[in-house]
C-alpha cells in the first residue's frame, strides 16, 4: 500500500461518497490514478465494499446489548449462522475467553430484550445466555468489524 | 427519544446504500421510480436528522495489518466509572467503550496488530487504580456483521 492508497482509504472512511475528482484534487494527482488505485484496493480485498451508517437511536432503538453465549463448542458455526439471522443482531462472533460466542444487538425496549434472549436460548446446543446493557454512545462503528 | 418516520423511498435508499454506499443517486432514482431530486432531498433530510451518521468503506482488517479483535468486560470501582472510560478511550486501539449494566460495568472493543499488543493493552487497563478486573474475549474466525439487520419501520 502506498501513500495514495492510504489517502483514498482515509477519505472514503469518512465519506464513502467522496468523488475521485475531489480526492485527486486534494492529493494533486490525476483522477485516473485515484480510480486505478481504488480498483486495485477493491480487487485485492483491502476495501470490501461500502455502506451507510445508520444511527439506531433515530429509527426507534433505545439501547445496545451484548449477549454472552455458552454453547457446546462443536456447534458454534451453526449457532453463529442462526444468530445472524435474528433481526436486530448486528454483530455475532465466536470468542475465546469468558464465553463461547458473543452477539451485539440493537433493542427497542425490555420486552424486545426478553424476546431476543428467548430466541437465542432456543437455538439448539445453546446452554446459557447472559446479557449486558450498553449505555450512552450508540455510534458503534460497524465499518471496522469485517475481517 | 425522537424517532423519525421513514417513508418507503427513504427505506429503499437506505437499503441500497447499505449494499453500496457509492451508488449514484441517478441509479437509486431509477430503481425507486422517482426523480433524482427526490432522492437527493430524502438523503439530505436523513443526514440532517442524523438517521444517517455517514457513509463509509468496509475494510479488511487483516489486510490493514490488524490480526486480532478483542472485547473486554471491565469491572471498575463504580463511582469512578467515568474515569475508567476516559482512560480506556485514550488507548489508540480502542474502537468503542461504553458503561454497561449487568455482570460487569464497562464494555470495550479493540483491534490489535499482534498478540503481544493485545496482552499489553489488557495489562494497561488493569493498571488503572480503579479497575478491579478485566475479562478478555478474543474474537476468532469470521466476525459476522449484519448492519442490514436493523429493522426499518415504514410509516403507514
Amino acid at each position: 500500500m502506498n501513500e495514495v492508497d492510504r489517502a483514498i482509504i482515509e477519505n472514503l472512511k469518512r465519506d464513502a461518497r467522496t468523488s475521485f475528482r475531489e480526492i485527486s484534487r486534494k492529493l494533486g494527482v490525476s483522477t485516473d490514478t485515484i480510480s486505478n488505485r481504488y480498483r486495485k484496493l477493491r480487487r485485492s480485498g483491502v476495501i470490501q465494499g461500502s455502506t451507510v451508517v445508520i444511527n439506531p437511536e433515530k429509527i426507534g432503538y433505545n439501547s445496545i446489548i451484548v449477549l454472552m453465549i455458552d454453547a457446546e463448542p462443536e456447534y458454534s458455526p451453526s449457532i453463529l449462522n442462526e444468530l445472524i439471522r435474528i433481526v436486530d443482531i448486528i454483530i455475532a462472533t465466536k470468542t475465546i475467553g469468558d464465553c463461547d460466542l458473543m452477539a451485539i444487538s440493537v433493542v427497542r425496549n425490555y420486552e424486545h430484550i426478553h424476546e431476543l434472549m428467548l430466541k437465542v436460548a432456543k437455538i439448539p446446543h445453546v446452554k446459557d445466555v447472559q446479557v449486558s446493557f450498553c449505555l450512552g454512545d450508540m455510534k458503534i462503528r460497524p465499518e471496522y468489524f469485517i475481517i | 427519544m425522537a424517532k423519525l418516520e421513514l417513508d418507503e423511498t427513504d427505506v429503499k435508499i437506505l437499503r441500497m446504500l447499505q449494499q453500496d454506499a457509492r451508488i449514484p443517486f441517478t441509479k437509486i432514482a431509477e430503481q425507486c421510480n422517482v426523480s433524482t431530486d427526490t432522492i437527493i432531498r430524502s438523503f439530505g433530510k436523513m443526514k440532517e436528522r442524523e438517521v444517517i451518521s455517514g457513509t463509509t468503506v468496509l475494510l479488511n482488517l487483516k489486510k490493514m495489518g490488524y490480526e486480532y479483535i478483542a472485547s473486554f468486560f471491565v469491572d471498575v470501582n463504580f463511582p469512578h466509572i467515568s474515569d475508567g472510560i476516559k482512560f480506556i478511550r485514550e488507548i489508540p486501539e480502542i474502537l468503542w467503550c461504553v458503561p454497561t449494566i449487568g455482570k460487569h460495568n464497562l464494555f470495550t472493543i479493540a483491534i490489535f496488530k499482534d498478540f503481544s499488543r493485545l496482552s499489553e493493552v489488557r495489562d494497561l487497563i488493569k493498571t488503572h487504580p480503579h479497575v478491579i478486573n478485566v475479562s478478555t474475549n478474543i474474537w476468532v474466525g469470521e466476525v459476522l456483521l449484519c448492519p442490514e439487520n436493523f429493522e426499518l419501520n415504514i410509516k403507514e
